[in-house]
């Protein structure tokens, strides 16, 4: 397939040694041989007959032999991609081929400009995207369908043919469908953002077959539930390029200069422009090094310290009055009988003009007259309701106490201001300094400081996020941006970057993936620990709580429970483009709990992670620069493709090409059996095995058959469906070709979003409520920071408030926190396998400890350690870490399971559990603010409360793993034999003709 | 054989910027410290652009190492080469073992997932030192601790002492731009470059049996390649936060010059190795210090003694120059400086064909 016909005895310069790169040998090295001559072993009396060099500093005159690196400067062609990976990058690359092959890539660096007064967008990248190329032929490729023939883990396979793989899983499906169990069947897939055409791919054959589509959001607790609560939307960030328009920034943690590598330009600039950089973190952090100012918080305080700074800034007047008195709660009447908002329904006399006066709230103006606070929704027509405004027309008190005559007779009421207030008082200066360790003077001067000056903002990150009580940690911290009126302007607002969750090219990317519009979604960390056993490993509240939930159809659960109150378990899973088995936390109920009761677990992956490792089926998929797709991220405003550069490795095909086969597989199978379509349970649609891939294929809006058989135009369908890249009423439209020979600029902002994306200024959210007036989409019209939901009052979580962590582990047996960040070698799980991102680090997972934490346990840097609690015990080397408070150990993510000896990874440490107020629907009856939706609202996989202890493992215990690793040349001998023997499996060596 | 630093150095026209004598112009680069996450693109672009095979897998042409610490090779700042108090002679150097730059580890990604071993994915030999061994390691004690990333290239000397080393005449510095190059035709790795650069920038390839090192890639600077597009050398294209400025140190009109010569604020990195770098730095800030009871004091965090180690005592003007200019930017006033070290308008972050009319 390539020329690989040099040995690699030769002497030459890319000769021996060179492994996968020999594919590569092109003229640089051919030449290079050419112009020296050069053998192995010259002799050292070849000086006498050397030519003489008077003077070596200007004037050296034999320099023929420069070209040797201007040849390796050469490539044959180049195309534009990207990298599917969720990290929110969304960069540009071209990739470089040579002689069929890819060689390299670098930054495409054209982003257009669209104000010339922020820094320069380009180039935007990372060390993770500079090194794609090595899994296009890497030894991980996946390069033929695999079927397991040894225990699910294992690593052993056959070799079978795509008609085989397709067949059987096929008959899988067709089994399931016609025992009525579709919804038995779940297909896992993350982040339609990164490339929503391949995460459209299975979720289109999923949604045809009546099949379950997950939630990723709020599973990896990258959702910030506070955002829900709080301002009734998912989530709504700025662009990274808006940093730079503010006067103060807090990155809270938030590790920009690790998790956001191609945005932390704008954050460092930023400090050129006269901006200050506050950082909050635990540890002195990789972005603590860059920042003004430094505070770090007890692990797990952080709302604490957000409601102290709160405490400052409303006690010392520095709150933005007006705003809160239009675009907030804090003027609304509670109840103080009930703890309930009090409604215009219940108020003697009060005229209210909406269809649901019950869901109406009450003000006192400066008279000391109730009215109805505009924009609450029993004025208005759902949940968006753009008809209706919050302006005011008359002046709101925010401090109310008073009596009101209601349908109950009299009841005393307080602003939802007042009772802020009470709640704040607690957090006093001494008390801050004791929760959170942070100076008393220390906190109220930030506070101070981010509410004097016109523009400030706080970058929100996933160190605050992973918490049991991450919700109210999100409304504290949102508080702050709130009070200081920080919101629906440049330079301001509450940016929250987690995940790639937001796709802009929405209305597309729907309708390719869910062509029926009848959606099983579920979600995932409901869906996960319920079927891995939560509920006989809960607290008996959390249970009872769970199970309220899903009796009320406040939380859907699949399969569903039958008429008969039996509820099957889930049977057929697909996963593509994410490494489930892996990420789960709880991984050790789901393994083996949840793991057994799928009879067929189909992986498509062009690597062999975790999941693939303990899947069934693999089916090779093409790689990132073998496709064609769309990459968009909140990041940023621009959209750009996907690719190919070379064809798919093997027997790889894209992962629209496999569902689109898979499709054609169970219609022709269908047929052949006869089967009859069957009703869904839940919708009002057949599932039609018969004319399944006729389906897959058609065009379900513009009603034209086979329109969508290929990639490319599955990419124009998005593009040709969606505002942003064809708003409706203009002549602009956005094709694919447009976009691959440059990125551009989205054109518009679609409805998902709360701005619009205006000419020459970066994109900052929350315009159509702050400037334009519209209800915010929460129960009461407002940013709403009182929630009187039953389960909030009774857990006495109405107002923000600071709580301890749950105890899952006891701190006298488990005394050290466990933190498990994001890490700047990989991407998730991917790279962590990459040999040359390990080079980088010590090879093998690490943790970092605080040299006094290591000290007191008599460990040494480069020591194996077992990290251990109740649940399980992994090996990894001890990196000292100084700049990591004590008393907490930090295991950087998504290590691979294979990378530990006993085969578990960081998360067999972390427990099943989730927060009861996210399993919540709000209103309670109609749920117009809260209710579940596939990664805007449900429960969070959270992880931070975890405990450990650490010690060493003895050297003995130690060597076995290493001795039998070392083997040193016979270990590396039996590889070596092994790769050859793989020929039957047909791997990566022999399409690219050998490495030895 | 020995030259003084009157011998070699001269000045460009107005006298003001000494280049090695016989070089007509000299590139440069700027590395803005306070903006180097220590993400690696840099080293990755350089990896992937001229050190994937043919011996040179090993080597790291650039590499960022967290400072303080080890670096790489292990404890190079320890291992001597360079030049005297003089100039005149040069300082004995030590060769660093093939330990001190850590190995391009093998991994057993097969075995594990395609034939059924039970292992863990690891190096296939000794792994017990890496390139980035020390990353984020720093000193101090929590909450005092520090750290900064440090990226390092060849410094493309005005006085290398490399090239004084090689007794066979085979690493020179190019007539046009300084570049300092090992011929890969005459060298016959003997090493005494590798032992006389006190940077350790100079690499022995085992394979060719020659030393090889960071070209300042010439190939991009010259427009080689199928586009015939000037282009600065990766590590400083590709650079995620853009904190490399290229360009050349005696064009008076770029912003090299500025930095160097007028603000001061770019600084050579252990100037007592008087081989005259032309790698400049911009030496690093950090937050302030946290006192016991949790309150933000004003102590520097960074000792200010490890910086004039680092960058020589210049460094307390560098710094004092940039607050004061990063002070009239936050109250709203112009600053050159700061707009220089921004991307806002980077039309002069890379200069490389200011001189392409000298002929």
């Amino acid at each position: 397939m390539t020329d690989t016909t040099d040995t690699p005895n030769e002497s030459t310069r890319d000769g021996s040694g060179a492994a996968r790169r020999d594919f590569l040998k092109g003229v640089g090295a051919a030449a290079a041989v050419g112009a020296t001559g050069l053998g192995s072993a010259q002799d050292l009396t070849e000086m006498t007959a050397l030519d003489v060099v008077d003077d070596p500093i200007g004037n050296y005159p034999y320099r023929d032999w420069e070209d040797l690196y201007r040849e390796e400067w050469d490539w044959d062609d180049k195309a534009r991609s990207t990298h599917s990976v969720n990290c929110t990058g969304s960069c540009s690359w071209q990739v470089y081929t040579r002689n069929g092959q890819v060689w390299r890539e670098e930054q495409a660096g054209d982003y257009p400009r669209f104000d010339e007064s922020l820094p320069d967008p380009n180039p935007r990248g990372c060390q993770k995207g500079a090194c794609f190329t090595d899994y296009v032929n890497a030894d991980q490729r996946v390069t033929h369908p695999l079927r397991r023939t040894g225990e699910r883990g294992e690593g052993k396979w056959e070799r079978i043919s795509w008609d085989e793989a397709l067949t059987e899983i096929a008959e899988e499906v067709i089994d399931t469908v016609e025992d009525e169990e579709y919804d038995a069947i779940s297909g896992f897939t993350p982040i339609p953002a990164m490339s929503p055409v391949s995460f459209a791919s299975g979720s289109r054959l999923v949604n045809l077959l009546g099949g379950v589509s997950h939630s990723f959001y709020d599973w990896y607790s990258d959702l910030p539930p506070g955002q829900p609560i709080t301002w009734g939307t998912q989530t709504d960030n700025a662009e990274s390029a808006d940093w730079y328009n503010a006067d103060y920034i807090i990155a809270w943690g938030s590790n920009i200069n690790v998790t956001r590598i191609p945005d932390a330009k704008y954050f460092l600039e930023a400090g050129y422009d006269g901006a200050k950089r506050v950082g909050i973190f635990t540890d002195y952090s990789q972005t603590a090094i860059h920042c003004d100012e430094w505070i770090g918080p007890e692990p797990g305080s952080d709302t604490a310290l957000a409601l102290g700074m709160a405490r400052t800034i409303v006690d010392e007047g520095l709150y933005d009055e007006e705003h809160l008195k239009e675009q907030t709660d804090m003027p609304l009447l509670v109840r103080e009988d009930t703890g309930k908002f009090l409604r215009a329904s219940e108020v003697s006399g009060l005229d209210v003009d909406a269809d649901r006066p019950e869901k109406v709230f009450v003000m006192q103006d400066a008279d000391g007259t109730l009215r109805t606070a505009p924009g609450s929704l029993g004025e208005r027509d759902g949940q968006n309701d753009h008809s209706v405004s919050i302006e005011l027309d008359f002046d709101p008190e925010l401090a109310v106490e008073r009596t009101v005559d209601t349908t109950d007779g009299d009841v005393e009421t307080r602003s939802v201001w007042l009772n802020l207030r009470d709640e704040l008082s607690e957090y006093t200066p001494e008390q801050v300094n004791e929760i959170t360790g942070v100076g008393e003077r220390t906190h109220q001067k930030i506070a101070r400081e981010f509410a004097d000056v016109d523009r400030a903002k706080i970058i929100h990150g996933k160190g605050v996020n992973d918490w049991y009580h991450n919700d109210l940690g999100n409304r504290a911290i949102q508080l702050l941006v709130t009070l200081t009126g920080n919101l629906g302007r440049q330079g301001t607002g509450l940016d929250h970057y987690v995940g790639q969750e937001k796709i802009w090219t929405f209305n597309g990317w729907k309708n390719l993936s869910f062509p029926t519009g009848s959606v099983r979604g579920v979600p995932t960390t409901l869906w996960t620990y319920y079927h891995a056993g939560i509920m006989e490993n809960t607290d008996p509240d959390t249970a009872a709580k769970i199970r309220e939930s899903i009796d009320k159809g406040w939380m859907p659960l699949y399969p569903s429970e039958r008429d008969d109150g039996s509820r099957p378990d889930p049977r057929l899973m697909f996963v593509w483009r994410g490494n489930y088995f892996n990420q789960a936390k709880g991984n050790i109920a789901l393994e083996e709990e949840l793991w057994p009761k799928l009879d067929l677990v189909v992986d498509i992956n062009f690597r062999m992670d975790s999941t693939a490792l303990n899947s069934d089926i693999v089916l090779p998929t093409a790689s990132h620069y073998e496709k064609h797709d769309l990459s968009v991220t909140d990041m940023h405003t621009y959209v750009h493709p996907f690719t190919p550069a070379v064809e798919p490795l093997g027997e790889s095909k894209t992962d629209w090409q496999i569902f689109r086969e898979l499709a054609a597989k169970i219609q022709e199978l269908a047929a052949e059996r006869g089967t009859e379509p069957v009703d869904d349970r839940k919708f009002d649609r057949q599932i039609d095995l018969q004319s399944i891939h006729d389906d897959y294929v058609r065009d379900w809006l513009d009603e034209e058959p086979g329109a969508l058989a290929e990639d490319k135009a599955a990419a124009e369908f998005i593009l040709d469906n969606s505002e942003e890249t064809n708003p409706e009423g203009t002549d602009e439209q956005l094709t694919f070709d447009d976009i691959d020979e440059q990125p551009r600029r989205l054109l518009e902002a679609g409805d998902h979003w709360s701005s619009d994306i205006e000419e020459g200024e970066a994109y900052a959210p929350w315009k159509d409520y702050v400037q334009d007036k519209n209800p915010w989409p929460t129960f009461t019209g407002r940013q709403q920071y009182y929630i009187d939901h039953d389960w909030f009052l009774e857990l006495d979580e109405q107002l923000p408030t600071h709580k301890e962590a749950p105890v899952l582990q006891e701190k006298s047996e488990y005394p050290l926190g466990y933190n498990t960040p994001h890490s700047r070698w990989a991407i998730h799980s991917t790279w962590r396998d990459d040999s040359k991102m390990l080079r980088l680090q010590r090879g093998e997972p690490t943790v970092y400890l605080n040299p006094e934490d290591a000290e007191e346990r008599g460990i040494e840097d480069g020591d194996t350690v077992r990290v251990y609690n109740d649940l399980d015990s992994v090996e990894v080397q001890a990196k000292i870490y100084p700049s990591g408070e004590p008393g907490t150990v930090r295991h950087f993510f998504s290590w691979e399971r294979f990378q530990y000896p006993d085969r578990n990874n960081f998360n067999s440490l972390v427990p099943m559990y989730m927060k009861p107020t996210q399993l919540v629907q709000y209103p309670e009856d109609t749920g117009e603010h809260l209710h579940f939706f596939p990664n805007y609202w449900g429960p969070t996989g959270v992880n931070s409360d975890v405990r450990i202890e650490v010690e060493k493992v003895e050297a003995e215990a130690a060597s076995i793993v290493s001795d039998s690793l070392g083997a040193s040349e016979a270990g590396s001998a039996s590889l070596r034999s092994g790769s050859e023997s793989r020929g039957a499996l047909g791997r990566i060596s022999d399409l690219l003709g050998g490495d030895d | 054989m020995s030259k003084t630093t009157d011998d070699t150095v001269h000045q460009t026209e107005d006298g003001d910027v000494p280049l090695a004598e016989g070089v007509d112009h000299q590139v440069a680069m700027v590395m803005d410290l306070n903006k180097c996450i220590g993400c690696q693109t840099c080293t990755i672009a350089c990896k992937t652009n001229w050190t994937e095979s043919g011996g040179r897998e090993y080597m790291y042409w650039n590499n960022v190492e967290t400072k303080p610490g080890a670096g790489y090779p292990r404890d190079w700042e320890e291992m001597g080469g360079g030049w005297d108090e003089e100039g005149q002679s040069r300082t004995p150097g030590e060769l660093p073992e093939q330990e001190d730059y850590g190995r391009a580890w093998d991994f057993n990604h097969e075995a594990i997932m395609y034939e059924g071993s039970d292992e863990p994915l690891r190096p296939m030999e000794n792994a017990d030192w890496g390139p980035n061994w020390d990353e984020d390691e720093g000193a101090g004690e929590y909450p005092n601790s520090y750290y900064f990333y440090l990226p390092r290239i060849c410094n493309h000397c005005t006085h290398p002492s490399c090239v004084e080393a090689c007794p066979r005449s085979a690493i020179y510095k190019r007539e046009e731009d300084g570049i300092v190059l090992v011929d890969q035709d005459r060298c016959r790795g003997y090493r005494y470059c590798v032992e006389g650069c006190p940077y350790k920038k100079v690499f022995y390839n085992a394979q060719t049996k020659t030393s090889e090192k960071c070209i300042f890639c010439y190939p991009r600077i010259e427009g080689e390649g199928p586009e015939g597009e000037v282009r600065p050398p990766s590590c400083a294209e590709d650079c995620p936060p853009q904190l490399r400025h290229v360009g050349f140190l005696d064009d008076e009109d770029g912003p090299i010059h500025k930095l160097v010569n007028e603000y001061e604020v770019a600084l050579r990195l252990h100037p007592e190795y008087r081989t005259e770098p032309n790698v400049y730095y911009i030496p690093p800030f950090a937050p302030p210090q946290t006192s016991e009871s949790g309150e933000t004091v004003d102590a520097d965090r960074i000792p200010r003694n490890y910086l004039e180690e680092l960058f020589g005592p210049e460094v307390e003007s560098a710094l004092n120059t940039i607050t004061r200019e990063r002070e009239k930017a936050e109250r709203g006033e112009e600053s050159e400086l700061m707009e220089i070290l921004s991307t806002v308008n980077n039309d002069d972050q890379y200069r490389l064909e200011v001189f392409d009319d000298d002929g």
